[in-house]
């Protein structure tokens, strides 16, 4: 059984005019300490579905269908009590900016204290012990001295590395890291990358990395999610997307990518941006910026087809499979 | 930061707060005159040469002598005595203790209210902030001094004069308190607005705290600079509610003055010469008010977070 399986994920937003749609449809599953990355533009949904994980979406935001099974329990339709056993115990979240997500008035060490108490009954000296260990786990230099310290004494890589200690405290078996290196110097971010990447094979913690970095999904990911606009338009492999993108979008996030090979050369393009939730095209929502778009994408959405060992959601792709299998078919 | 562990006191001697104490005159002359009188008043049973709660003490042939330097002083009363013959001064220290425990009991009072109110309004939003903010905004609409002469003269008339006496000071706790709390709870709904956008919130609710430790324990500490600031500055206001109340006879009897009600059983006797009854202890109140508001100022200039982050 896979650790986490997410079916058929509604995410609406309730404003004033209608519902907006976040999140349509969204499938996948995530095994006991497999690591799977969701990619995607500013705005794609990559947070929303960050956070209806562990169903904390925002107001006015809501779940409006679908199951989210961790370890079979259903997390959507699960009682506020329940769900706050799991948050943090369980299923633990790292947040883009290291600056603001520690309390700025309490010490560290009491943040961690606290956390590891909400959901242990053990004693304040044994939780202190804990939280060392984990500071030493982080490879934080002196780790003693940082359990008294208050955040805004720290460096960014510094707090984004107590931030991870957080988050492996009471040994949860799915960290969900929300661009956990956006916000950190280029050196630092492959460091901590690196820590995140050895601490999750370590301790055999499943992770799903939100990122549009694809350098980095490339590295650390087994299996990507490309999001466009509230769905999942490819998912599969990570080396078989990056190698051998099937979708449009994935093929121009990859291109758009500056190469080593040729300096100086233009960067590609997508042209256009991503639509606004509250005018989402009809049909395929990637179509006005696609170059094979057809008459068929303004009208319909398109189903998931296998490519390989890649599920796609594109007319264009469905189309070309089935000259191909014409074609073999036609050979033999 | 030579050692591992830095003392609180350390934390503090390097704190921008204490820097920028030490630089201000003004803060360090108001907070050292507000000290004096607090520690006055706090030792005023050891202070003051008699005890003005006694009428065993008290002969009504000391009344109105004036202060020492003018004809006619007694040397055993160094600023005068009052109509009933009561030494000035000890009255004074007297008065101020119950001035100040009126002051700060009002807004201890007040901010238990307004912090509790303002949070729940502010974290929760929805039907509980409407209706919390109404409450707050008809309770604005009403003029303290006016709801405390209602209440004021129901007590006395209810109580008689003698009862009225005894619980004169927790009244006027209770009825300044109640009556500004929409002041903190207002300040403290704004800043829990910005503060539950921040991300630190979500990190907290990710970790599966409860609503009521998020907002106690995460949200709260971060809401206190401008609590500090309002909470300062309302302590003046209350000792002032307090002194008009006891000028209008509302306030504190006369057998346990505070400075207020000494200010109006000397107005009497202003006009046949006897000033000092209602001079001295109205000097004493502007001092104690002005110093409380000059540090109040100092305090919203030092927590702006515009001119310092921590």
């Amino acid at each position: 059984m896979a650790l986490l399986e997410v079916k058929n994920l509604d995410v609406r937003f309730a404003v004033r005019g209608g519902d907006l749609t976040a999140l349509r449809g969204i499938s996948f599953n995530l095994d006991k300490g497999e690591r799977l990355g969701l990619v995607g533009e500013s705005g794609a949904g990559k947070s929303v579905a960050a956070f209806s994980i562990l169903n904390l979406v925002a107001q006015p935001g809501y779940i409006a269908g679908g199951q989210i099974l961790f370890k079979g329990k259903d997390l959507a339709a699960m009682s506020e009590r329940e769900l706050r056993k799991i948050r943090g115990n369980q299923i633990a979240m790292i947040f883009q900016d290291p600056m603001m997500t520690l309390n700025p008035v309490l010490t560290i060490g009491t943040q961690m204290v606290e956390a590891i108490l909400a959901h242990r009954k053990i004693s304040k000296k044994e939780a202190r012990d804990i939280a060392l260990d984990r500071l030493q786990k982080v490879q934080i230099p002196s780790p003693e001295k940082r359990l008294d310290q208050y955040p805004h004494e720290l460096s960014g890589g510094m707090r984004q590395r107590v931030i991870i200690a957080i988050a492996l405290l009471l040994e949860p078996e799915l960290i969900v890291a929300d661009e956990p290196t956006t916000a950190l110097d280029v050196t630092i971010q492959a460091e901590i990358m690196d820590l995140l990447l050895n601490l999750c094979e370590q301790e055999n913690v499943a992770l799903m990395l939100i990122t549009h970095d694809l350098g980095v999904v490339s590295q650390v990911t087994r299996r990507m999610l490309v999001m466009y606009s509230g769905r999942i338009i490819e998912q599969g492999p990570t080396r078989d997307i990056i190698n051998n993108a099937q979708h449009p979008y994935t093929r121009g996030l990859i291109s758009a990518l500056p190469q080593m090979g040729s300096p100086g050369a233009r960067l590609f393009q997508i042209p256009g941006s991503m639509p606004s939730l509250k005018n989402v095209p009809a049909g395929c929502p990637f179509h006005p910026r696609c170059e094979f778009a057809t008459e068929q994408c303004r009208g319909a959405m398109p189903e998931y087809v296998h490519s390989g060992n890649v599920d796609v959601a594109c007319f264009e792709v469905a189309h070309r499979i089935e000259q191909e299998t014409r074609m073999q078919e036609a050979e033999s | 930061m030579t050692t591992a562990t830095v003392s609180r006191w350390d934390r503090f001697r390097e704190s921008f707060f204490w820097y920028s104490f030490r630089r201000d005159k003004v803060a360090i002359i108001s907070s050292l005159v507000l000290l004096l009188m607090v520690l006055a008043a706090i030792f005023a049973p050891l202070l003051a040469p008699a005890n003005p709660y006694d009428l065993a003490q008290i002969n009504i042939m000391n009344s109105e002598l004036p202060p020492l330097g003018l004809d006619g002083a007694d040397p055993s009363f160094p600023l005068g005595t009052d109509a009933q013959g009561r030494d000035l001064l000890s009255t004074i220290l007297y008065g101020t203790r119950v001035s100040l425990m009126i002051g700060f009991g009002a807004v201890v009072l007040q901010s238990v209210l307004g912090i509790l109110f303002g949070l729940l309004a502010g974290y929760l939003g929805g039907k509980v902030d409407a209706v919390l903010m109404r409450i707050a905004d008809v309770q604005l609409s009403f003029s303290t001094l006016m709801v405390a002469i209602i209440v004021g003269a129901v007590f006395k008339a209810s109580f008689g004069n003698l009862m009225f006496g005894e619980i004169a000071i927790y009244m006027l706790i209770f009825i300044i308190g109640v009556a500004e709390w929409p002041q903190i709870a207002r300040t403290v709904r704004a800043s829990v607005l910005a503060e539950k956008k921040k991300e630190y919130v979500d990190a907290a609710k990710v970790m599966g705290f409860g609503t009521r430790r998020i907002m106690f324990r995460h949200i709260l500490p971060n809401t206190l600079s401008p609590i500090f600031v309002i909470g300062t500055v309302q302590i003046a206001n209350a000792i002032i509610s307090e002194a008009a109340l006891s000028f209008l006879g509302l306030g504190m009897p006369e057998t346990q003055p505070s400075l207020g009600s000494l200010i109006k059983s000397g107005f009497d006797y202003i006009q046949s010469g006897s000033w000092w009854i209602t001079l001295i202890p109205g000097m004493v109140l502007v001092v104690l008010v002005l110093v409380i508001n000059l540090l109040g100022d100092w305090l919203r200039d030092v927590m702006n977070p515009r001119l310092y982050k921590g």
